[in-house]
């Protein structure tokens, strides 16, 4: 794989990644501060079911032996302390790192901002990575998948998992609508929008 | 379809989870988005700093392996698709979503920058500690079943919502 294939398929990819961040609506600011309020779940949905496809198709390509998985080791000290820092910043940016790229795409201009603080949170990391990967934070626990636990292969576990999540899903689903938690500008703002129900009627009444 | 202003959630989810196939088949890597921020923000800070890439963690970052820049081009790639969605449905976004000022309880644009500059910064200085984000994390390390990911994202979802409950106000 030459380094112009990699960016070429890496262009192609984002694209089609950038179109379904916006199109979940999943890239707002009023999605991702409201699901951290816990007063709308479309980035759980979203979530969720990207997870859910992701462990079907690698349950397919793991176990019929066509690509070897990647789990990142399990660090935890560094998992809980910067799962921390990283969720604190996504209530302030009202963003995760990658739909900060697709809130600049669609045109905030304080997404600007975030992909600047987020250069410079980088770099800062960058500097005070030789120190900080010699205390806890450096410590691994190695890959550790959880079907590894329970004695089964990769692909039975990530089924089953996948199973859990769809059925999660539609609970979500029964209990809250997606149309109901667009909002009347579909950017999951609900303030003083008693129609929406028929605002997103008309919406998608294709 | 492509005009639409939303789609349901569960079929972009979808589509989000097949880009693990060309991830996994053709860059043997799964998707994240984080380690771009290293790679351009240590290439950027080596002009002031030429000595940063002597950091092992920067140098292996900046290198130009497929992977890396894979990743820069996926994020790339993410503004120019949402700006084409955003094109084709004719939604228009004003320069700051409305709900910053109630969260914020100020309208003015500078607080909202410095609020965004420091969620930038506080994002990419945790998620490059944890060793993932959202995406590598989130979408990637949940579908492979890792524990160290299902922890990260626990506490991801613990730190979000207890900064936005108490920080920011009712959206």
């Amino acid at each position: 794989m030459s380094l112009t294939s990699a960016i070429f398929i890496g262009i192609a990819m984002g694209v089609v990644f950038g179109f379904a961040l916006e199109k979940s609506r999943v890239f707002e600011p009023g999605i991702i501060v409201g699901q951290m309020q816990m007063r709308n779940f479309i980035m759980l949905k979203v979530f969720l079911t990207a997870v859910a496809t992701g462990a079907v198709v690698l349950a397919a390509l793991n176990g019929f032996g066509v690509v070897k998985l990647a789990p990142k080791a399990a660090m935890y000290y560094a998992d809980v302390v910067g799962g921390l820092i990283l969720g604190a910043g996504i209530a302030l940016a009202g963003a995760c790192p990658g739909t900060t790229l697709a809130q600049i795409g669609a045109g905030y201009r304080d997404a600007l901002f975030t992909l600047v603080g987020g250069l410079a949170g980088a770099v800062t990391y960058s500097y005070a990575e030789p120190t900080l990967s010699k205390t806890v934070l450096g410590q691994s626990s190695g890959k550790l998948i959880f079907s590894q636990f329970m004695g089964i292969p990769y692909w039975a576990g990530a089924l089953g998992f996948a199973a859990v999540l769809a059925l999660v899903l539609v609970g979500l689903e029964t209990w809250r609508p997606w149309r109901d938690e667009l909002g009347r500008d579909v950017d999951g703002d609900s303030t003083g929008s008693p129609a929406i129900p028929s605002v997103v009627q008309t919406l998608f009444a294709e | 379809m492509l005009s639409q202003k939303a789609w349901s959630p569960y079929a972009a989810g979808i589509v989000i989870g097949l880009l693990q196939i060309p991830a996994f088949l053709l860059i043997e890597t799964a998707l994240g988005a984080s380690s771009s921020y290293v790679t351009i923000g240590g290439l950027i800070a080596s002009w002031v700093d030429p000595s940063v890439l002597k950091i092992d963690y920067v140098a292996r970052h900046v290198a130009a392996t497929g992977k890396n820049w894979w990743q820069v081009a996926l994020v790339g790639g993410v503004a120019a698709g949402a700006f084409i969605s955003m094109k084709m449905s004719g939604a228009r976004r004003a320069a700051i979503s409305p709900i910053w000022s109630r969260a914020l309880g100020s309208a003015s644009p500078a607080k909202r920058y410095a609020v965004a500059f420091l969620g930038g910064f506080l994002m990419l200085f945790g998620a490059r500690i944890a060793d993932g984000c959202t995406s590598g994390h989130g979408l990637s390390g949940m579908a492979q079943l890792a524990v160290g990911s299902t922890v990260a994202v626990a506490a991801m979802f613990a730190g979000g919502i207890a900064t936005a409950m108490l920080l920011l106000r009712r959206v």
